[in-house]
């Protein structure tokens, strides 16, 4: 579980980070026409900060898979949708409604609750152990 | 019509992409090393693992089939119906990858998924 967060919670930052970049340079050059679009964006380094960050995060995320649930794992990185929100919030000034603060609410809590099954699957886990043991 | 069978291909390809990546990955086997090298042979196991291609081709399959819906259905009606991806992949773990799903992780899910939703609404 320990190593699963570890890889997950630095997943989960490089996405949301990585989709503000994203999102701030493809601001930048919004007004153009759309063939004009992806050339353009290109040429700052912040398009490719960002590119960098999923690349990295979806790395992250395919490696914990390695060893952890699925079941875990999805609803662990819904955690970035909220991310997401609060740092569009933040950093890109955006005005979120009562709405989105009530979807990020409803994220959190579901994540908890996942972590709480994961926990007391370790402690199963631990006295199949101890069970063993005594054997 | 043609935007249900969009949107119900949009879920199982992307959750049939994460079960065939668990699938891959959990073939290469867990990876615990942090030494270069061994990542470098790690990650030439990921890419031949015919599982974890498959994989990235459903997710590829997700991105233009969303891209698709996109060009006459609006992001709002697409975007939340996005959220059910979570029970689909839920369910795929359970009876294709055998995982156990207990009540409590059960609930986390649907949270989870009304939360996405939600942040999808306006």
């Amino acid at each position: 579980m320990k190593k699963t967060l570890a890889v997950l919670i630095p997943a989960v930052f490089a996405q949301a980070v990585g989709n503000v970049f994203l999102s701030m340079r493809m601001k930048e050059v919004g007004s153009s026409i759309w063939f004009d679009l992806l050339p353009r964006a290109i040429e700052s380094p912040t398009l490719w900060i960002g590119t960098v960050l999923l690349i990295v995060s979806f790395i992250l995320f395919a490696s914990s898979l390695s060893w952890a649930d699925l079941s875990f794992v999805i609803p662990a990185v819904s955690m970035e949708v909220a991310v997401n929100v609060i740092l569009a919030n933040y950093f890109l000034h955006e005005v979120i409604s009562l709405t989105r603060w009530a979807g990020v609410l409803f994220i959190s809590l579901g994540v908890i609750l996942v972590m709480r099954s994961e926990r007391y699957k370790v402690v199963e886990k631990r006295e199949d152990l101890r069970a063993y043991g005594r054997r | 019509m043609k935007t249900a069978v969009l949107i119900t291909m949009i879920v199982l390809a992307d959750s049939a992409g994460d079960v065939l990546l668990t699938l891959g990955m959990k073939q290469v086997g867990e990876i615990s090393a942090i030494h270069p090298v061994a990542l470098l042979a790690i990650g030439r196991k990921v890419i031949t693992n015919r599982n974890f291609l498959f994989g990235l081709g459903f997710f590829a399959v997700t991105f233009f089939a969303f891209l698709i819906v996109l060009s006459w259905a609006d992001l709002s009606l697409v975007f939340p119906a996005k959220s059910l991806v979570y029970v689909a992949s839920t369910l795929g773990a359970k009876f294709i990858l055998g995982e156990i799903v207990t009540f409590e992780r059960w609930a986390g899910v649907s949270l989870v998924c009304v939360g996405v939703f939600l942040t999808s609404l306006p």
